[in-house]
This record gives structure tokens, sequence and C-alpha cells, in this order.
């Protein structure tokens, strides 16, 4: 495994400053608040040093010690233990099973004399359950066997507030709240001294190894396991963080957040509390002293004491991610989130991932880059600036400093490798297109937008139509150069187009129609132009491309005019005098826009539709040569023809009139002679010349249209007349006439029609006539007598209330009084309501409304 | 670091294969894994919960370790090596007591890994068993038997489990249910495996949040470890 500096390890205290030249004299214990460092020694001594940090140049801190004082406690034992209460400026001296408080700068004992005596090991509480801040709380293995004490010290005065006895023997505690943490003989165990309820964590072998019970946090403890574990547990005895693994003779251990730091015979090991792994391990030879004081770390030797010094967490990170460790770097980072204030954090965090994102990528672990690139917020030009030419050169962008990565460019990043080149490509594409449209964008849409445009029109990819035609924010200037240098002409003119400069895309457009300059994005081009016209607001421009389109081709170009969007007809529309002069000679297209004109905007112009009637004349006489070879088409525009003849009532008839029986067109005539009401000659036409029966019936049917039904009748006599009359073809015209009168029995006056038929047709011929006539008849002598007796009822009713009216007496004497004024009647002469109200007669005129009903004809 | 809301632990005897399972199912790979020191553990976030899987040591030297990976764990996975049957038999000789500090509703999924080996293998593995001295003198009476574990082996267990743990089998998840075979080196059933034990395991957080901080589980009324610990050091 690759190893991290997270540590350098500096001297402290030398031994000379130390000892001066007592040879046997040992290092015990150590204990460091603040600057102050005390160490105390084989000869029971204390001795106080102040520390004093420097950083040098290169950024390493050394350490110089200045002897403050030294002091003996008087005892021939060692110094066990030295522990700092700060809040009460005390040093707590665990010396020959008992502990001294000893001022901590003279190191004088406190004058009371208070002490802790039967005292084997201890351990302060960090989180003391107690509020009082001059006051710590110390637990001890006591000497009384399977015996732990607790106590309160204070300034001058120690007092026992707990004794609780343990299942086996105690040799090393650390406490946390109520909760004690205890090596005992065989097991570790979590002791509540408030409840007295015990939790066993695991077993040990005390005989085979020394316990390490200490204290990393909150309710939890790092404990010496079983094959050189480091374990932790909480105080519910439950483990939350893997195990370290340790060498099996370790010795002791710290913590400096987020490394666990152990001890062994011959090395420091750092492990990582994030990812279990060992990260560091220094070569420390006859250590046996690691502790952590606030943060700080101390290993001491016998003879030295030296202090571990971290580097600070952005350079290990920076290292980290300088050897391509990118998910150490980014545990590192998250871990180290609790230690760090929340904005700088952010920053610094935001940056880490930034970096990180750019070395996936540049290992084209894109999946990976882009996740990071969000998380870490980059600023997309960051990317975009590694692809040479993308950033508009209006772009103001200057890349972050110090920089995120080393790369020149994308050239340098893949060393000329063309593939990996196109893969960094394809996911600028796509990242930017994700992008483009979310918040990460903000404010620099224009050189996103761009970059994107250039990488599609390179690629040739379909995409960059969708952008241009969609909300985009390309620079038009850089664009369209990019556009142009890789003849995307047609795509250039959809820049042009968001743009609002109509003028410049269509005559790019038309060139590539033209065949000027090549573009084969689209094969419909044409259609596209025309579609592109007809939509277009700008007159001016499909007036200048009109000619264009038509002389390309007359039916499609003629849609400029006549597709234009429904809003625009009804404003400021072409003129239609314009547009036809311009049509003039453009005869398909003129046809096609008069049409238009005519049925789908329905103008009441004469002019447009007589010049129609004109032109569709033309072509049907034009054909009429080759009538034979080109039926079907003839029919069509004759068909037409008629049919505007009959549903217009706006041309001109008697000139077309002229110009129809001229032509010799028998069916025109014969409606143009319907227009003019001449039915008898229209009839004439249809029966004599044409003899198509079934079209004068239309005609009879389509000339009586929303006329009344006498109109109607007198025209079908008309027809039926010219049946009947004499002729040498009125053998055939009979049956038309039978046929006429059996299929529309109910258009005739069925006794006039009688009157009419020569005596020698048969009952039978006329069955289904005569059957109509008389259900006619009957079905009209029902009507009426149902009418008749309806009428007769509503006067019987009308009767009825005249009566009612009239029945009763009115007496009138001077106690009735006129409803309207009040006053008495002094004439015989009244008028009476139908309510049964009395006024006089002039009041009744003065007031038209009854003077205390609602309405006149409610009855009370 | 996010608090876990449930745990998993893996439990077995040594090379039945936990750790690869484990890395089959987060990692989605299959290699050689060394002896596992300790234990390890993942968190693998399951739609919005947190659920941590621990991956203990099967030697023996780490045993001392179990009850304190099992305590409040929401299920156990007992695994074992379909192609040894005395891994099964561990798991109730040495294991089943660890999980006595487990969550009291937990519960158990038993896996019986390296089906891969179970065809071709056979053969060979029986033949390394019957070299094994501290294996021959078990329960292999006759060599010759093909001696794999059989899924019927590992439901009848399970039904052994339930009854020690004095639970109500008509309360607890089918033994069918929770009974596996499967392999780490082919993928067979993993991801089953344990996205069936994670979609059982959430109702339980639900219901754990619902009464309560799960520290106040079982303190109490705790004792049977007592038993496995002199077995360690003595």
């Amino acid at each position: 495994m690759m190893s991290t500096k997270a540590f350098t390890l500096v001297s402290a205290v030398e031994r000379e400053l130390l000892m001066g030249d007592k040879e046997r004299v040992n290092i015990e214990c150590v204990e460091c608040c603040g600057r102050n460092l005390y160490v105390g020694t084989s000869d029971c001594f204390i001795c106080h040093f102040l520390l004093e940090e420097k950083t040098l140049p290169a950024g390493t801190a050394t350490f110089t010690a200045t002897k403050q004082l030294h002091r003996h406690l008087g005892f021939k034992k060692p110094v066990s233990e030295l522990r700092a209460a700060s809040a009460l400026n005390r040093l707590l001296v665990l010396c020959d099973n008992s502990i001294t408080l000893v001022n901590m700068l003279s190191l004088e004992p406190v004058p009371s004399g208070a002490r802790i005596k039967g005292a084997m090991a201890l351990a302060l509480n960090e989180n003391p359950v107690n509020g009082d801040p001059f006051c710590v709380e110390v637990c001890i293995i006591s000497v009384k066997r399977r015996t732990i004490q607790v106590f309160m010290v204070y300034e001058d005065r120690v007092q026992i507030v707990r004794e609780v006895s343990t299942p086996e023997q105690p040799l090393a505690v650390a406490v946390d709240g109520h909760f004690l943490c205890l090596a005992l003989t065989t097991q570790y165990i979590i002791l509540n001294y408030n409840t007295g309820v015990s939790q066993d964590l695991f077993p040990y072998c005390s005989e085979e190894k020394r316990p390490i019970v200490k204290r990393i946090g909150r309710q939890e403890f790092l404990l010496a396991g079983p094959g050189g574990l480091g374990m932790f547990a909480t105080v519910a005895g439950i483990s939350q963080r893997a195990p370290v693994h340790w060498s099996e003779n370790v010795i002791g251990a710290a913590i400096c957040f987020p490394y666990v730091i152990a001890l062994d015979d011959e090395f420091i090991t750092v492990h990582s509390m994030l990812d279990q792994q060992q990260k560091q391990t220094l070569p420390f030879k006859e250590g046996h002293i690691l502790q952590d004081f606030e943060g700080r770390v101390i290993v001491a030797t016998s003879k030295g004491v030296y202090i571990l010094v971290p580097l600070p967490l952005e350079k290990q990170i920076q290292d980290l991610l300088a050897s391509r460790r990118v998910e150490e770097a980014l545990v590192l980072a998250k871990g180290a989130r609790r230690n760090i204030p929340k904005e700088k954090f952010q920053v610094m965090y935001r940056r880490i991932l930034q970096q990180a994102g750019f070395i996936q990528f540049a290992q084209l672990q894109f999946l990976e880059a882009k996740e990071l690139f969000r998380s870490g917020q980059l600023d997309v030009r960051e990317l975009i600036s590694l692809y040479p030419f993308l950033l508009p050169t209006s772009s103001s962008f200057t890349r972050s400093h110090p920089p995120l990565h080393e790369y020149a460019d994308l050239n340098q990043l893949t060393q000329g490798d063309q593939e990996k080149m196109a893969k960094c490509k394809r996911f600028l594409m796509s990242y930017l297109n994700e992008v483009r449209s979310t918040e990460v964008a903000n404010g620099y849409k224009e050189d996103i937008d761009t970059a994107l445009l250039k990488l599609y029109a390179e690629a040739d990819h379909d995409s960059l139509l969708d952008l241009l035609v969609t909300e985009n924010s390309c620079l038009l200037i850089d664009s369209a150069a990019w556009l142009e240098k890789h003849k995307k002409y047609f795509a250039l003119g959809l820049l042009y187009h968001y743009n609002n400069q109509d003028a410049a895309a269509v005559e790019l457009w038309v060139n590539i129609v033209n065949g000027a300059i090549h573009d084969s994005t689209r094969a419909d081009l044409y259609e596209y132009v025309v579609d592109f016209l007809t939509y277009s607001s700008n007159q001016e421009l499909v007036w200048k491309y009109a000619d264009w389109v038509l002389q390309k081709s007359e039916e499609v170009g003629v849609q400029v005019f006549t597709k234009r969007p429904l809003d625009e007809q009804q404003k400021n529309s072409f003129n239609p005098d314009d547009v036809l002069t311009c049509l003039q000679k453009y005869p398909k297209a003129l046809v096609k826009y008069l049409e238009h004109l005519v049925t789908d905007r329905g103008l009441q112009r004469e002019e447009y539709h007589t010049h129609l009637a004109v032109l569709y004349l033309d072509e049907v006489l034009q054909h009429r040569p080759g009538a034979s070879s080109k039926g079907a088409e003839v029919t069509e525009t004759q068909a037409k023809l008629r049919h505007l003849l009959q549903k217009s009532d706006l041309y001109r008839v008697h000139f077309l009139m002229e110009r129809v029986q001229r032509a010799g067109l028998p069916m025109e005539s014969a409606i143009l002679h319907g227009k003019l009401e001449e039915h008898e000659k229209a009839l004439h036409i249809l029966v004599h010349e044409l003899k198509d029966f079934s079209a004068a019936e239309d005609y009879c049917l389509w000339r009586s249209e929303g006329r009344d039904p006498p109109y109607r009748q007198q025209l079908f006599h008309t027809l039926l007349a010219i049946y009947l009359s004499p002729g040498p073809s009125a053998p055939e015209l009979a049956v038309a006439a039978v046929d006429l009168l059996n299929h529309h029995a109910t258009e005739f006056d069925a006794t006039q029609v009688l009157q009419l038929l020569p005596g020698t047709w048969s009952v039978q011929l006329l069955c289904p006539f005569l059957m109509g006539a008389m259900r006619d008849s009957i079905h009209t002598r029902r009507t009426t007598q149902v009418a008749l007796g309806l009428a007769k009822s509503e006067n019987l009713i009308y009767k009825y209330d005249k009566m009612k009216l009239k029945g009763s007496s009115i007496r009138l004497s001077d106690k009735k009084l006129c409803q309207v004024c009040q006053n008495p009647f002094c004439e015989p002469v009244f008028v009476r309501y139908p309510n049964g109200g009395l006024v006089h007669t002039h009041c009744a005129t003065s007031r038209h409304t009854n003077p205390s009903s609602p309405s006149p004809g409610a009855r009370t | 670091m996010k608090k876990p809301d449930g745990k998993i632990v893996l439990l077995g005897d040594m090379n039945v294969g936990k750790t690869s399972l484990l890395q089959r199912y987060m990692e989605r790979r299959f290699s050689d894994t060394v002896s596992t020191v300790g234990g390890a553990f993942y968190l693998k976030q399951w739609r919005s919960y947190n659920i941590s899987i621990w991956d203990t040591a099967g030697r023996e030297q780490f045993h001392g370790l179990g009850s304190m990976y099992c305590r409040g764990a929401t299920a156990i996975i007992l695994t074992y090596d379909v192609n040894h049957p005395q891994s099964l038999v561990e798991l109730e000789d040495r294991f089943l007591s660890l999980t006595d500090t487990a969550s009291t509703d937990c519960l158990f999924a038993i896996v019986g890994n390296k089906v891969d080996l179970r065809e071709n293998g056979a053969a060979e593995s029986q033949e390394k068993e019957g070299c094994s001295p501290g294996l021959a003198g078990a329960g292999c009476a006759s060599p010759k038997v093909p001696k794999q574990v059989q899924l019927e082996d590992a439901v009848a267990l399970y039904k052994k489990i339930l009854k020690y743990k004095m639970l109500d089998e008509k309360d607890m998840p089918a033994a069918e249910q929770m009974c596996f075979e499967t392999s780490a080196k082919s993928g067979h059933n993993v991801d089953l495996l344990f996205e069936t034990l994670f979609d059982m395991v959430v109702p339980m957080i639900l219901r754990q949040r619902a009464q309560g901080p799960p520290q106040t589980v079982d303190i109490s009324n705790y004792k049977p470890p007592k038993r496995t610990k002199s077995g360690c050091c003595a």
C-alpha cells in the first residue's frame, strides 16, 4: 500500500535538557496542557517545560522546550502518572499509590495537603456529569481488590463520591459520563457507576498482553483486542467502526482525528478511522509512552520526549490527490468536516471535489468525473477551457488559481491520442447538454451554448440543429465563424434566423439550393425555404424571394402567399392585387392564388371571381382539342369551373355567357342561364341539347335552394312542361317525365299535373307519383284538421275567460274607494282590473299599472 | 459519520466466504480475499435508510468479538460452505450463542455459499476433508458418501434456531424464505440474499424507531455470553 504522510516526528525535549548527566534516570510519564509540558521521572522528579512552536519556512513545525522548574516529590518511587487540571491550576501526581495535588506553576503541594490514597491508576473524566467547572472528576483503580473509586477533586480538597466493585480485578480504566470502560483480568466491560449495570464487551487475555483503554470521544472508547486489533466500542457495547489492525505487541494508542496512532517496540503506526487503512509507519525504537493531549500527540522513550506534528489536512489531501488517490482524499476531506468551520470546509471540499473530478477526467473515468464536477459545483468553463478554441473569444474566463489540474489543454492530456480526444469531446457534449438547462449554467450560458455548438458542428452531430431551433445563447460571431469553417451552412442559416437576421439566413439557404455552396443537411431545403417564407412576417423578404421560389416550382412556391398563417391574414396581409401582379408570369400559381382568395378566404370581389372563372375556362378550352388524351384533367378543371359558376354570385355573368356560348359549352351555359333566372333556356339546353335528365333535375333542386315552395314547384312544372311538350324525341322525354313525377311527387301540384298528362298513361305507370300525391294530400288534410281543432279549443278558452269576467256584477257605493287615489266614486263610471280592483277612469289613464297587485293579469 | 439505522452481521466459520459474499454484493466483483482480521463493515443505502453490514472474522482467535458485533443487530446471516458439512455444524455449536446479544426480533438467514464448487469440486473437497485430521473424527463415518450440505439441512437448522430463541415459527419468516444457497464467485443468489434481507429489515427499523432508541434494548436481561467467554482464554 502506498503511504500517506500524515505526521512528522520532531523532538521536543532532548535528553540532556531533561536529566543532564544522570544516566540511569528514565522518563515515566508525561503531561501536556497548552504550552506546559510536564515530565515525571523514575527518580521522583517532576520537570516543567514551556513549549514553543515555530514553523520553518518549509512549512514544518519545530518545538523548543525551555525548562521552568523541577521538583522532587520526596519519595523514592517513580512518578507513575501526571494529570493537569488547568481549571483548578493543579497538577495531579500519582506516585507511590498516592495522588497529590500540586500547583501547576510552582509545583508546590497544596497547603491543605489534600490527597487521594490507595490509587493504582487514575483517569480524568473529560465528559463529567457534574457541571461544576471548579471541580474535576477522577476515577481511580483502588489498591483495594476489585474496586473503582470516583472522586471529586477541588482546588485544595478531594471528596469520594462513589465506590463500585468489579467482577474481576481492573487493570486499566477510562471514563465518559457515568460510564467506566474497564480492562478486567479476562475481558473488557462497560460499567455504569451510577446504576451499577455492566455490559461485557469482549474477552482478552491480560496475561499475554497489556490492555489499552482509551476514550476517543463522546461515549466511545478504543480498546486493544485479540490479534493486535484496535477495537472501537460505544458505551452501549456496540462497535460503530471497523477495527484497525495493529501489531500484536502494541503498547499505547492515541487519537488525532481522523487518525488512530499506535506505538509498539519499533514503530509508530498511523491508521485512518475513516477507512481503517494503515496510512503511515514511522520507525521509533524503545518508545514506551504515546498519549494525545487536546490534539497534540506526544511519544516518549525513557530518555526523550517527541511530538508527532500532524501535517495540515489540506496538505495531506493535496498529497493524496497528487498521487491520484482520489477515494482516500475524499474520505479524508469528508472526515474533516467536523473539525473545520463550515464555510471554510465547504470551500475546501468543493475545490477537492473539483480536483478529484479532473483526475478522474484525465483517466477518462467520465461517470465519476461528472459526479465530482456536479457535487463540486465546478465552473463549467474550467472544463471547457481544456478544449482548445471552444470558449468564445469574448469570454472573460480565466482559470482558477492555484490551478485545479496540471493540464494546459486536451492535447497535452491525451498526448495527441485521437481516440481519447474524441471520447473527451463526446463526454463534454453530453455534460454540457445536461448542465445547460440547470443552475450550473447561470451566468455562463453563452460560453456553454457556444462551446456545445462548436462540438456538435465539429462532430457533425444531429443535435446541432435542435440546439439552434430551440432557445439558446450561442454567440453569433464566434458560432458563425465556426459553422462556416465546418461548412454547416444550413445550421448557420438557423443561427442567423435565431439572431433575427432572416435575410442573411434565406440568402444562405438559397445559395445552397442553387448549388453555389454545398451543405447536404436537408434534401428538402427548397420546401424548407418556402415554408420559412410562408411563416416569415418580413414582407420585404418574401417579395425578394417570391420570383425565386415561383421559378423553382409554381405550385409549391405559391404557398408563400396562399398558406400564410391565419392571424397574419387578418391584419396587415399582403395586398392581393400586388400578389396577382407578381403572379401574372406564373399561370398555375395564379390559379392557385385566386382559388385561395375565392375559396379559402371567401373574398367577395367580382374581379377575382370573374378572373378565376375565365382562367378555368381558358384552361378547359386549351385542353379541349386533345380532350381524349387528357380527359381526367379537363374534367377536373371543368368541374372546378362549374362549381365556381354555380356557387359564386359575384362573377360577371353576361361577360362569361358570351365566352361560354362562343366556346360551345352547353352545361356551363345552362348554369349561367340559371344564374340569370332564365330557367326555360337552361332546362331546354339540359334536356334537348345535353339530354341529361338527371342534370335537369339537379338544376331544379339547385336553383330552388333556399327559395319558397311555390318557386320550387314552378321550376319542376317548367321541367315537366318541357318533357311533355310535343317534339321529335317525345317518347324518350315521356319516360323522363314519368321518372321525374315518380321521384319528386311532392314537388308538384297533383291537380295541375293530372290536367297536363295525356289521358293514355296508365295509373300503373304513375303509381308512385299518385300514391305520393295522395299521401301528401291526405297528410295536408289531417294536419289542417288538427290545426282547426286546436284553434277551436283555443277559442273556447278565451270565451270561458270572457264569460268569467263578465259573470259577476259590481256594486258601486260610497264605501268603495278608488284603489289609486283612495277617493270615493262620484260618477257611475269606473275601470275594473281583472283582479277586481276598481279605479276612476282618470286614475286608470294616469297609472297604467295595476295599483295593488304585482301584475294586471294575476287572479287573487 | 452517518449513524446506521440497522445492522446486519455476517457470521460463520473461517473460509466459508463471508467477505467474498459481501464483496460480490457491494463491489460486484469476486477476487481472492485474505483472511479477515477482526472485522470490516460497509454502509449500504437502501431506500432512505443506512444499513451497516458487518463482515466478521471467522478465525477462532477473533471469536470473542462476535458478541459485540452482534449486539443490537437487526439481522444475522449465518454462513456455511455447502461443501463442508462441518461448517454448518459450527454455526450451531460456536456461532449461535454469539447472537444472544442481537436485537430480540432479530432475523436469521442461513446461507450455503460456494455452490459453484458443488458438482465438479465435490470429489476434491472430499479428499481434502478426509486428510484433515481435525475434521476427520467429527462426524464423517464413511468418506464415500457424498458429503455435501443439502438445503434441507439448513432449513432444519433454521427451525432449530427459532426453537433455541424460543420464537414462534408463525411470527418469523418461513424457513424456505430465509435459507439461501449462493455463490459469491458466480454471483448466484447474492443480490437476492441481501435485498430480501434489506426489505425485511426496513419495517423493523421503523418499528424500532417507534419504540425508542435501540440502546435501551437488552442490557438488563443480559447474561448468556459468560459461557462463551470462558471457552476462549481458559
